[in-house]
């Protein structure tokens, strides 16, 4: 995603090295293992974590859902956008939607999921409604954003409205919801997590991280966050992967 | 085929922009319209192109025409290369199969080919006008509308689009319509020149191709004699 120059990527893995005497000096000072576990013990938790018989379980169902999650807030966002660009009635219908969304306090949204939806929806459903209103605004603004001299031209040589949406509408949603990718991908999978450690499905990271909290395994804990800090990053390669296949870098000067 | 505009007005709110403005378009030639900025230059080439309507007046001729119109700017996608840009105007306004054929050939004829693959980004503002009066060169067309197309450019590059649009009229016949406030351009360029005034706009003159070619004689004639 971002490139850093040389002296920029010798700061990130300094900042990373004080990171880890932090947490040696701190793990000394304390000397208790359920309050600042040490990275020995750690590092051993996420040895057995990984091989548990459920890891890949429980990796592969917080995976699904923040995917799964992930794409059905992107296919409504898209869906809905260019119906209320098209339709002023359901721009109108979904401001107060959004609005709610975004001012209502998440907790809140989620103490109701949890009366009201089955389990293992519950980390689903909080994970949209946090992701939905950015996916919205953003296919919003794509389509805002197109310029009116290219609609222009295309009316102008008779293109078909077809070609229209697809050549010009499409690259300008696909842009706008580019630039919030990463972060709303990012977002979703806390969320879910978040959400799994409130409504206990049978597999998820969250669900584990609440077990653990439980017994007061907090180098399991510590060894769980590792985890979720690799899966950002597999996350944050997959959509390099994908913007390559957009080819947008190719075009944006 | 006669293109003709008949006394068209124009207003907008209470200004009236065009007063019974009244110019012949001699078919496969080229007219300058040159005028004052400001004047509604653009107002009369919009309203021959059928995007914005008039208030009284008649337009012959350009109804069922396919017209081609290059702008003051590019006007190119910029997530599309030069190929995908001739492409574009070309979907469904020509047979499929000939789409690529027509793209080469005309890439070929003014040497642009090894562009082809050049997304906007990468060419300079004199090759991308260039690109844009392909575009209009090659959608199958008789009416070609320009709209100041040299106003953004440098003078070098501005001499080099003059000289790339000269080759394609020489090729390709069209009824060419150029607004211009640059009396050089509309010289250089124009088969009749229509001289237009400060607003309410008129037509104050028009000077036809035969006077430019007896001015040009008589011009040649004085620089002989030494």
């Amino acid at each position: 995603m971002k490139i850093y120059s040389l002296k920029g990527r010798k700061l990130v893995i300094i900042s990373k090295i004080i990171i880890i005497i932090f947490w040696i000096i701190v793990s000394r000072i304390v000397d208790n293992e359920v309050i600042f576990p040490t990275i020995k013990s750690t590092i051993s938790s996420l040895i057995d974590i990984i091989r548990g018989p459920y890891f890949f379980n429980v990796i592969r169902y917080s995976l699904i859902r923040t995917l799964v999650g992930f794409t059905i807030s992107l296919i409504l966002a898209i869906l809905i956008g260019v119906l209320a660009s098209v339709f002023k009635v359901i721009l109108y219908i979904m401001l107060p939607i959004v609005n709610f969304l975004s001012s209502v306090p998440t907790m809140a949204i989620i103490i109701l999921a949890l009366i009201w939806l089955d389990n293992e929806v519950v980390p689903l459903f909080v994970g949209f409604i946090m992701v939905f209103p950015i996916l919205y605004e953003s296919v919003l603004k794509g389509i805002e954003n197109v310029d009116k001299n290219i609609i222009e031209m295309a009316e102008l040589y008779k293109v078909d409205r077809i070609h229209v949406i697809k050549d010009i509408y499409i690259p300008n949603i696909l842009y706008s919801l580019n630039s919030v990718f990463s972060s709303t991908l990012g977002l979703n999978l806390k969320m879910v997590i978040a959400g799994e450690a409130l409504s206990q499905p049978n597999y998820g990271i969250g669900s584990s991280l609440q077990l653990e909290k439980t017994y007061l395994n907090t180098p399991a804990v510590f060894a769980w966050i590792i985890i979720i800090l690799l899966i950002s990053k597999f996350l944050e390669g997959l959509l390099n992967r994908l913007d390559n296949i957009l080819h947008i870098n190719r075009w944006k000067g | 085929m006669a293109y003709k505009v008949e006394g068209i007005i124009k207003y907008y709110g209470d200004l009236k922009v065009l007063d019974k403005v009244t110019i012949d378009f001699e078919p496969n030639k080229t007219t300058c319209i040159l005028g004052p900025s400001g004047c509604g230059k653009t107002t009369l080439l919009n309203i021959i192109a059928g995007l914005i309507p008039m208030d009284l007046g008649q337009i012959v001729g350009f109804d069922d025409e396919r017209i081609s119109y290059v702008f003051q700017e590019d006007r190119l996608i910029k997530w599309k290369n030069v190929k995908e840009n001739l492409e574009f105007v070309l979907k469904g306004n020509v047979d499929k199969n000939q789409i690529e054929i027509i793209i080469d050939k005309y890439l070929k004829l003014v040497s642009l080919e090894e562009y082809k693959y050049y997304y906007p980004k990468d060419l300079s503002g004199g090759m991308k006008q260039r690109v844009s009066i392909l575009r209009a060169f090659l959608y199958p067309s008789s009416v070609l509308l320009m709209d100041e197309p040299f106003k953004s450019l440098d003078v070098k590059s501005k001499s080099l689009v003059i000289e790339f649009f000269k080759e394609l009229r020489s090729v390709e016949n069209k009824t060419c319509i150029l607004v211009t406030h640059n009396i050089e351009e509309a010289l250089e360029l124009g088969d009749k020149i229509v001289i237009l005034t400060q607003k309410p706009t008129r037509v104050r003159k028009v000077v036809d191709k035969n006077i430019m070619a007896a001015r040009e004689l008589i011009e040649s004639y004085f620089k002989m004699m030494p």
